[in-house]
Formats: structure tokens, C-alpha cells, sequence
């Protein structure tokens, strides 16, 4: 079966990657699956320093998703080189670490920690980041920031710049082509849309951030069509993300112009999960005399 | 902290084989592995219906009663998730993520155990005392409730154990909270207690400051919301004494007492 795809000059074995933030750093698989299967692993979101993240409550479950506020809590870029990324090369992991900063100035030098290293496939650039108080989503809702961060990725690091895209964007589509002309060779759609939950026996809010991100199978239908919106206004590969539980969701992303997609949430509820939908785009392929790339914004509008 | 031989989590999608309802919130599940679960006391599991659909999305965390080739968890009803483990029917398919999170610590034989329970913080402390049973020890357990009606598989641990009940309303045992037997057990240990408690988070809170009063060791099995289970969505932070968080999943669920910031 040919599932491979082309996001720029990469090319990757499949179309199925995972979502950062709900695959770990990739390792933590290692007894699930061989996870040199994945099409890649975008990491949990790096930033410079280490960060402890959000207090409890982080997490509740909503109808069909849940709500996050992690917070970006992570171990760092500099342990992320030394104790992660070794072992996901000897794993032959296709590695797309996801970076986190609060400033130009910080991307830059996550950037450029990272260009030193060996085994890296691209970087996703997380501009869409609701539960944090600085950066985030300040660079994603805006072009021009949005733009500055990806020229400024771009000029640090020799591997494809991705740019994370945030569904809170005003027109998702200015900020899509402000990255592709500042040098992105790709778009990843979508963070997860802010959301807010209160209990109705206290009266409080749910989250101890009070809002937070929202993601599952409940903000697929809005992903889907952002995603589709944005391959209409692009030249460069989109990667669907938002809501994937299976292969037909995932064939749908890639048939609104998806070249590829991430599983995200759903990982949660079953550390398989990528796995079932990379087997269910095999046997649809196979099913339907296909390869994976001719799936690609295929929907048929009359 | 000191290394465990864990064994990794595997998802399996097994049958339900018995359902065993007490009373109508509290109910004992067991299920049937093809290959037996090697679990250790203090571990859990995610489970989710295979015919849940999207909702409820995530599967849901539960204490192992005991492994083996038929191992079983007690459900209380408290919300959807466990609404629909309770209404499940023998041949229902779940999904089963096991064995998950650090097990207890091992018992020294010239300590004397004291497990402290409240309400269905019971589970871990049951399959602890079916361990130390086959050890050759036997531990004096301690069980609170509001009422009679908490005290689910009491007799089950009494089998086990030298057991003692407290309960709010006084419909068994003595009356007040369980914490108020903790004094008395810690006397009669000497300074050679090792404490294990799992309950409601203030009666934990309790327990913790007795053992450190009385400068014996302490480990409390966590609860927390959980998405995944495995140590990957983050949700699972619990306040560190020293600033930061533990993670109940991965670092936990049992840890030892002190690391815990209780004032949050
Ligand atoms: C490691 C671990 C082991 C556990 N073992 C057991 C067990 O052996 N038996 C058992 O009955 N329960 C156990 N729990 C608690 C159980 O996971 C929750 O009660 C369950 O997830 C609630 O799901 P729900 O859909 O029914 O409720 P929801 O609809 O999710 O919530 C209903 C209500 O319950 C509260 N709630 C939700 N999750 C928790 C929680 N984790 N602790 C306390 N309150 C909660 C909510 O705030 C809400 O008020 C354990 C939890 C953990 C983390
Ligand atoms: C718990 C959690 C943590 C996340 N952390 C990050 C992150 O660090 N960086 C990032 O770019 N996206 C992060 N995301 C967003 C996901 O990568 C994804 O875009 C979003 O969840 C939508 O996909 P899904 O519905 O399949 O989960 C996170 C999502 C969740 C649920
Ligand atoms: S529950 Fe997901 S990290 Fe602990």
C-alpha cells in the first residue's frame, strides 16, 4: 500500500502523526507499538526552561472532548536533547519537536538548541496556545506576529519550519498565509478552542485556569472546515488536527486538503489509537485501489 | 526513590464475566483475560466500555481489587462513567489499560502495617492486605464511612486483617471518624508502624500528620482526574510540598505522604 506523503521536502511514510501534548516525547509508547510506525511525533510543547505548568484542576471531560490547561508543562529543551531525543533516534522515531516560547527572541534560541541536533524531521511552532498568560495565542490571532515568529523559526534553523495554527484566530486564513509567505512549509490546524466550565453545585469554575482548551471528536467538524479553508487560501501542505478518533475522520481531514494528520485526544482514551487509524487508511486505500496522496482535497463539491 | 519491577501496561479489550452489586451505588466488576494481569497492590487500571461511543470520551481510573486471570475493581456510582460500568452486563466488552501507576512499597516483616480506609479508598488497601496475607502478615486495617452502608467489603478485609471500623452516624463500629483509631493503633505499633491510607483527600491529610506525629513511614494512594492513565496528558498534577507537582498517574498513585503539599 502507498500511504507515503510529501509535506514539502519531507516526505514521510504515512500520513498519521500524533498531536503534541498528547503523545508525550514519544517514548512513552516504546511498549505499545514501534513507534517508528508513526508518519512522526509532534513532541509536548518545549520552551527554553523547564516549566512546572498549571495548578489543579487541569483537566475535564466535556461531551464528546474534554477541556485542558496544562499549561505547557515540560522538561525543558535542553532535557528534551539529552534524555529524550537520543533514545526516539535509536527507536527511528520521525521526530517534529513542537516549540513553546513567550518571545521572538526565545523561539530563536529553542530554534537554535535545536538545530544542533541530529534526528530531527521538522519543527512545529506552537502559536496557539490558549492556557498560557504570555505569547500563545497573542502570536497566533495576529498575521503579523504570527509571520514574525515563523521568518524569525525560519532564519534559526536549517529543518522545515511548521506553524501551529489556533482556530481563534478572527480569519484563520490571513494568519495561514501571512506564515506561508514569512517561510513556513507547513500548516498544522488546529489548537484547541478556548471553552469554559462551571460547577453547578459550587458555583466555580472547573478549571483551576478557569478556561481551557477544548479538543475530541467535539471540535472535529470545525477543524474539518477550517482546514478546508485554509488548503483553498495556501500553496503549502496543511495537516489536519482536531477531534481524530479514526481512520474515516482522519480520511476526511485529508479529503478537505489534509496531506497529513495528528491524533491527538484520542491517544488519551487509547495509547493505540494512532495505530487503528493508520491500519483503518491502509485498508481503505487498499480497499479502494488507492494511494494515500490521492485522497488529498478530494471532496467533491457540485 | 527506589526501583520497582513494573510491568508495562497493555490495552486488551476483555469481557465483563461478573457483575456483583452492593446496594445500589457500589458494585464489584470482574473480567476475564485471556493471559493473566500481573498487577501489584496499589495499581490501577483505565477502563472504558467499548460501546460507550464518544461519550463519555475518556476511560476511567479504578483500583485493582487483585489480578490474575480474572481481576475485578469496585465501582462507585458517582457520575456517568461509572453509571455506565454499573449497568454493564456479563459478556460487555471493555477496554482495559493495566497494570497502571507505582504500586505500594513493600512492608519490611519487623514492621507492623496499618492500612486506613475511607469509603471505596478501600480497593488498594484490600488487595495490600490479600499481598500481605501471603507474606504471612497480617495487618490491623481501619475502615470509615458515614454509615454502615460505606463500609463496602468490610468482611472481605477483615479476612485479611486485624480490622477496625469507625463510622460517622455510629451504625457500626465506633462513632466519629477513622482517624480517631489511628491514635490508639499507632500506640499499640510502638514506632514500628508503616501507615497506608487511601480515602477522601482531608481524611488523608489527617492520617499523614498522625504518621509524621508519630515518626513512622506513610504512603497514600492518590486520586485525581485522569485523561490518559500512562503519564502523557499531564492532567493528573497533584501539589508538591516544595513547590511543583507530582504526577498521580506516573509517580503515583502510591507515594509517599510528605511529598504531598495538603494545605492546596
Ligand atoms: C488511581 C485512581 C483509582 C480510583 N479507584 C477507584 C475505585 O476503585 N473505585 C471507584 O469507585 N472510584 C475510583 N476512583 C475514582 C473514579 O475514577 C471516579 O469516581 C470516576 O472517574 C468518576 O467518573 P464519572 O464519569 O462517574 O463521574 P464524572 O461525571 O466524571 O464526575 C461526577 C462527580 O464525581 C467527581 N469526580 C470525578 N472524578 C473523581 C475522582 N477521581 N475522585 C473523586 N471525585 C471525582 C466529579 O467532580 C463530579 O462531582 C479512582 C480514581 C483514581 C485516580
Ligand atoms: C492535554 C493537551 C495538551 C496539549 N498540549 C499542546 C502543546 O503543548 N502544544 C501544542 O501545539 N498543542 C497542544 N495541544 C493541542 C493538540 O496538539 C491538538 O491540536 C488539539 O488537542 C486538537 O486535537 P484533538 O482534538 O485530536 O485532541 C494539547 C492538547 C491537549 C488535549
Ligand atoms: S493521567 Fe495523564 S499524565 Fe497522569
Amino acid at each position: 500500500m502507498d500511504l507515503q506523503v510529501k509535506i514539502g521536502e519531507l516526505s514521510l511514510s504515512n500520513p498519521v502523526l500524533t498531536a503534541s501534548g498528547t503523545f508525550g516525547y514519544g517514548i512513552e509508547f516504546e511498549s505499545f507499538f514501534d513507534i517508528s510506525r508513526l508518519g512522526g511525533i509532534c513532541t509536548k510543547g518545549l520552551s527554553l526552561l523547564p516549566r512546572v505548568g498549571n495548578p489543579p484542576p487541569r483537566i475535564r471531560e466535556t461531551a464528546s472532548g474534554m477541556l485542558n490547561a496544562i499549561g505547557l508543562a515540560n522538561i525543558g529543551v535542553e532535557a528534551f536533547c539529552k534524555d529524550k531525543l537520543p533514545r526516539l533516534r535509536e527507536l527511528g522515531a520521525t521526530v517534529i519537536p513542537n516549540l513553546y516560547a513567550s518571545s521572538v527572541e526565545d523561539f530563536i534560541a529553542l530554534a537554535e538548541r535545536l538545530d544542533r541536533e541530529e534526528g530531527i524531521a521538522a519543527v512545529e511552532v506552537n502559536v496557539s496556545c490558549p492556557n498560557v498568560t504570555k505569547g500563545g495565542l497573542a502570536f497566533g490571532v495576529d498575521p503579523v506576529a504570527a509571520a514574525g515568529v515563523t521568518a524569525a523559526v525560519c532564519k534559526a534553523t536549517r529543518f522545515p519550519v511548521w506553524v501551529k495554527l489556533s482556530p481563534e484566530a478572527g480569519r484563520i486564513t490571513d494568519v495561514a498565509c501571512a506564515c506561508e509567505e514569512a517561510g513556513a512549509q507547513a500548516l498544522s490546524a488546529i489548537n484547541t478552542i478556548r471553552g469554559f466550565a462551571i460547577d453547578t453545585e459550587t458555583w466555580r469554575p472547573l478549571l483551576a485556569n478557569r478556561t481551557g482548551g477544548l479538543s475530541g471528536p467535539a471540535i472535529k467538524p470545525i477543524a474539518v472546515r477550517m482546514v478546508w479553508e485554509i488548503c483553498q487560501a495556501v500553496r503549502i501542505p496543511v495537516i489536519g488536527v482536531g477531534g481524530i478518533a479514526s481512520a474515516e475522520d482522519a480520511i476526511e481531514f485529508m479529503l478537505a486538503g489534509a496531506s497529513a494528520v495528528q491524533v491527538g485526544s484520542a491517544n488519551f482514551r487509547d495509547p493505540m489509537a494512532s495505530m487503528t487509524v493508520l491500519e483503518g487508511i491502509s485498508a481503505y486505500c487498499e480497499r479502494k485501489g488507492l494511494a494515500a496522496k490521492d485522497l488529498i482535497g478530494k471532496v467533491v463539491l457540485d | 526513590m527506589e526501583q520497582y519491577d513494573r510491568r508495562p501496561a497493555r490495552q486488551v479489550t476483555v469481557p465483563l464475566v461478573r457483575r456483583d452489586s452492593i446496594g445500589a451505588s457500589h458494585h464489584v466488576l470482574t473480567f476475564e483475560y485471556d493471559t493473566p494481569l500481573e498487577a501489584q497492590a496499589g495499581q490501577f487500571v483505565m477502563v472504558r466500555g467499548t460501546n460507550w461511543g464518544q461519550s463519555p470520551f475518556l476511560p476511567r481510573p479504578m483500583s485493582l481489587l487483585h489480578g490474575g486471570k480474572r481481576p475485578s475493581i469496585l465501582v462507585k456510582v458517582v457520575g456517568e462513567g461509572t453509571r455506565r460500568l454499573a449497568n454493564a452486563e456479563p459478556g460487555d466488552l471493555f477496554s482495559v489499560l493495566a497494570p497502571l501507576g507505582r504500586p505500594w512499597s513493600p512492608c519490611s516483616s519487623h514492621r507492623v502495617p496499618i492500612l486506613v480506609a475511607g469509603g471505596v479508598g478501600v480497593c488498594p488497601l484490600l488487595f495490600l492486605a490479600r499481598t500481605l496475607k501471603q507474606q504471612g502478615i497480617r495487618p490491623v486495617a481501619l475502615y470509615g464511612g458515614r454509615s454502615s452502608g460505606d463500609l463496602v467489603l468490610y468482611e472481605e478485609l477483615q479476612a485479611e486483617s486485624d480490622l477496625r471500623l469507625a463510622t460517622e452516624d455510629g451504625s457500626a463500629g465506633v462513632k466519629g471518624k477513622v482517624t480517631a483509631l489511628l491514635d490508639e493503633a499507632l500506640m499499640e505499633a510502638d514506632g514500628r508502624a508503616t501507615v497506608y491510607t487511601c480515602g477522601p483527600r482531608a481524611m488523608m491529610a489527617s492520617v499523614v500528620a498522625a504518621a509524621r506525629k508519630a515518626n513512622v513511614p506513610c504512603e497514600v494512594s492518590l486520586e485525581t482526574v485522569m485523561a490518559c492513565g500512562y503519564g502523557v496528558c499531564l492532567g493528573c498534577a497533584v501539589p508538591r510540598f516544595d513547590g511543583g507537582y507530582v504526577y498521580a498517574c506516573s509517580e503515583g498513585a502510591c507515594i509517599d505522604g510528605r511529598v504531598i503539599d495538603w494545605k492546596k
